[in-house]
């Protein structure tokens, strides 16, 4: 090949390659709306359903994982119950989304959190461990070892030692339930990152709206989805009886945290601003607390 | 292959099935553990006779009757299951083998020991005490090994990988991680579990091994009750030795016996003694010795009538001994006393326990802990829940699942989530919100019946500078309170918390009441 030549395929290559690039962002989902948050319904449909079409009309896994990516994945598996008793993330939520980072081309995700009950039991009953080790997730209980001490420049904290693999981490995804809480009012996305908090984490609830503020400053989540398919309406954050458990067939994706948090709210009969950590988010600038201000995608699947 | 290399393969297999169902009495999530991780007492003799005795009989579970096969094996072939199977037996031949010198002579009438202690054991439990989990030797073992040799070990391993994690040392640290990985998914506990006397309890079962360097299997010959017990069994066995022409009376075998059976250069032959190992077979240099099965004149058993009738009167004697106390009084019970869900009330729990340790080895938390004196000398190294160590997992029945002798009842989920082992208090001169004016909902938070224990009054209360602050100050349900202890295990007042659980109210509990109804 003539140097010449090469020189010139090597341009139309690179251009190519470059243009692929940004024709493959191009996709039809891509090229519609961008919303601050899309809230997909579908009222007896599955909750894989539900998550992958509230995931496509945010625009599609690729815009947010890339080929090669490590990923880690934030459910809430904290507590010894079962998917019925809607106090831990619901599986099927939290496999839909391991499957479409495998499709978007990740290379590794990791789905961990720190239980509050016996993690054996936790991982076990939610059906969390079962429904996504056998995608090809790692599934893995948390290791005292990896909790290292992060500086934060919060209200209240000025360090925590948090989860090593959430913070290297190339994408991180948070999937909290929605659900009552006897202090916080309502526990959803901000709430959630508890469980990358290592050593006594319950004495944060002396001051628990600006802690976790002060935790979502340095935890920044690629993309945020609330499930809501089960909510506990009352005895949260665990349950336990059918009657505290209402079906909402429901999921909500978004970036920002405040925003997610103070939308999931209204589901519950309640405002953002109801909600100490919200209010705290937003005055920190952490994201939108007032609905008014985002762009909401509701949509029935 | 000779009878001693068979004998060692079936010692060597019944240890590792013994290892294997140890390490698998753990939860890996599921309700049930998959295993039949008690089959090693269910297989018990000496657990089932005293067990029935102290009980009269009473809910004897039905696992427990597979001893029986065992008890048909000895009167028949004789002590098969020390020479054979027992993995304490097979544990004290790997250490005696450490001990060069075989003895010139042995500690003749020393072998009756054993008996009087089964005679001891057997009459207190006549007499409803149960003692024999003390002595016998599956007991005995599991619970060394669960509350000390295993937690020990898994300290060790894990401090040594942790060190070199910590001390991040590039290849080695890579090399040791995965190896590390195994092990924990493998051998190791899911945690590292720690027990009160852990260092009491092991140390008595390395004194034990280490007896064999005074004398091989000195344990078997001398002490263990469940060898007498089989030793009587085998009194009528059909095992036979005989002596041909050959034998040169040259006392190798003597010497080289693990049961202490053969006397005076190989002219007596104890069958009660005689764990059927066949050692003497083998090491017979003139091929003298051979083994059959037929019906034989065996030696007088003379155990002396005034030393058994003293035993049999020690052991009843026993009994008032160690009940007088005022842990007798049925008003009386000790506040620290959580027995695990399930359990019988508490003088029928004593009947049974063997403290073999098999609940505390698999509680989720580590919380069931062995007592000293906390339920008299008689519930000695039985199980009670300290729910600051650990606390009583609401939908977890494994405790019952494991109890060989139905000490701890075998639950089903929904009686267990109402089962009540004692009562929660708030101390209200630590709580936060009462006494600091300070927000915390961490009891209640946690607290897992539906709908909660705990409940929370809003009040309003002053800081220091005098503004009003509105805090939720807990209270207790005492209807809904089943005392699992989570809120004394998560309290942030840790070192000594603000909500603690006693056994006031325990379910299984005619007298230590609280409510009217």
């Amino acid at each position: 090949m003539q140097r010449r030549e090469f020189l010139k395929y090597s341009a139309i290559a690179g251009c190519g390659l470059f243009l692929g690039e940004r024709l493959d962002l191009i996709t039809p989902a891509e090229a519609a709306e961008r919303y601050d948050l899309v809230v997909a319904r579908g009222a007896g449909k599955s909750a894989s359903f539900i998550t992958k079409a509230a995931v496509d009309a945010f625009g599609g896994m690729k815009r947010f994982i890339s080929r090669g990516d490590v990923v880690v994945i934030k459910p809430n598996i904290g507590w010894d119950r079962t998917p019925e008793q809607a106090a831990n993330t619901n599986p099927e939520v939290v496999a839909a989304i391991v499957k479409l980072c495998f499709d978007a081309g990740a290379k590794k995700v990791k789905v961990f959190d720190r239980s509050v009950n016996d993690p054996r039991r936790c991982y076990k009953q939610s059906g969390i461990a079962d429904a996504v080790s056998s995608l090809g997730a790692e599934v893995s209980f948390v290791d005292d070892r990896r909790f290292k001490d992060v500086s934060i420049k919060g209200q209240v904290l000025t360090s925590w030692p948090l989860y090593t693999d959430v913070l290297e981490a190339d994408k991180l995804i948070n999937i909290p339930v929605a659900k009552h809480h006897g202090l916080a009012k309502l526990t959803m996305s901000m709430k959630n990152w508890m469980g990358i908090m290592g050593g006594q984490r319950g004495r944060i609830h002396q001051k628990i709206g600006e802690c976790l503020a002060d935790i979502c400053l340095v935890v920044k989540p690629t993309l945020t989805v609330l499930d809501s398919i089960r909510v506990l309406t009352t005895n949260g954050p665990q349950g336990g009886s059918p009657a505290d458990v209402k079906r909402l067939d429901t999921v909500i994706v978004g970036i920002d945290q405040v925003g997610i948090d103070s939308y999931g709210a209204t589901l519950f009969g309640m405002k953002g601003s109801d909600l100490s950590y919200v209010k705290a988010g937003a005055a920190a600038g952490l994201g939108v607390m007032d609905l008014s201000r985002l762009k909401i995608k509701k949509l029935n699947v | 292959m000779s009878k001693k290399t068979l004998r060692k393969i079936t010692q060597g297999l019944f240890l590792l099935l013994f290892l294997f169902l140890f390490i698998q009495t753990e939860s890996k999530g599921n309700d049930t553990l998959g295993y039949p991780v008690k089959l090693f007492l269910d297989f018990d003799p000496l657990i089932f006779i005293t067990t029935l005795l102290a009980s009269h009989g009473q809910k004897i579970p039905l696992a427990f009757f597979l001893s029986l096969s065992l008890i048909l094996a000895t009167v028949v072939l004789g002590r098969v299951f020390c020479g054979w199977i027992c993995p304490l037996g097979a544990l004290h031949n790997i250490v005696g083998s450490l001990k060069r010198r075989y003895p010139q002579k042995i500690r003749a009438g020393w072998y009756k020991a054993k008996y009087y202690i089964l005679f001891v054991l057997i009459a207190s439990s006549i007499f409803t005490l149960q003692l024999a989990g003390i002595m016998d030797p599956i007991s005995f073992l599991i619970r060394s090994f669960s509350l000390s040799i295993f937690p020990l070990l898994n300290h060790g391993i894990r401090a040594f990988f942790d060190s070199i994690y910590n001390a991040n040392i590039p290849v080695i640290v890579n090399l040791s991680e995965p190896v590390y990985d195994f092990l924990k998914r493998r051998f190791l506990s899911f945690t590292e579990t720690y027990y009160l006397q852990a260092v009491f309890i092991g140390s008595l079962f390395i004194t034990i091994l280490s007896l064999n360097f005074l004398e091989r299997r000195f344990w078997c010959k001398y002490l263990c009750p469940l060898g007498a017990l089989l030793g009587l069994l085998s009194r009528y066995s059909l095992l036979k030795r005989e002596v041909s022409e050959g034998c040169t009376s040259c006392g190798i075998c003597t010497s080289r016996c693990q049961g202490g059976a053969i006397h005076e250069n190989n002219d007596v032959w104890n069958n009660t003694e005689c764990l059927a190992c066949f050692d003497c077979d083998d090491v017979c240099p003139q091929k003298a010795v051979t083994f059959s099965l037929g019906r034989k004149i065996h030696p007088s058993m003379d155990l002396g009538r005034r030393q058994v009738m003293l035993s049999f009167a020690s052991g009843m004697l026993t009994v008032p001994l160690v009940r007088s106390t005022p842990f007798s009084r049925t008003d009386f019970s000790n506040s620290v006393l959580l027995r695990p869900p399930g359990s019988l009330e508490e003088t029928e729990f004593l009947k049974r326990c063997v403290k073999c340790g098999e609940c505390m080895k698999v509680c989720l938390t580590n919380g069931l802990q062995p007592t000293l004196l906390e339920a008299g000398l008689e519930g000695l190294w039985s199980p009670r829940l300290i729910p600051r160590i650990g606390y009583c997992e609401y939908r977890c029945t494994l405790c019952g699942q494991v109890c060989p002798t139905g000490a701890i009842r075998k639950l089903p989920l929904e009686e267990k989530m109402k089962t009540r082992i004692g009562l929660a208090m708030i101390d209200k001169g630590r709580c936060l919100p009462y006494a600091h004016s300070t927000p915390c909902i961490v009891c209640e938070e946690v607290c897992p019946t539906s709908p909660k224990s705990i409940w929370f009054e809003e009040s309003m209360v002053k800081d220091r500078s005098g503004k009003e602050i509105i805090v939720k100050q807990p209270h207790i349900d005492l209807d809904r309170c089943i005392g699992c202890g989570i809120c004394e295990a998560k309290c942030p007042v840790g070192n000594r918390p603000a909500i603690y659980v006693t056994n006031i109210g325990e379910s299984r509990s005619k007298t230590n009441r609280l409510l009217l109804l």
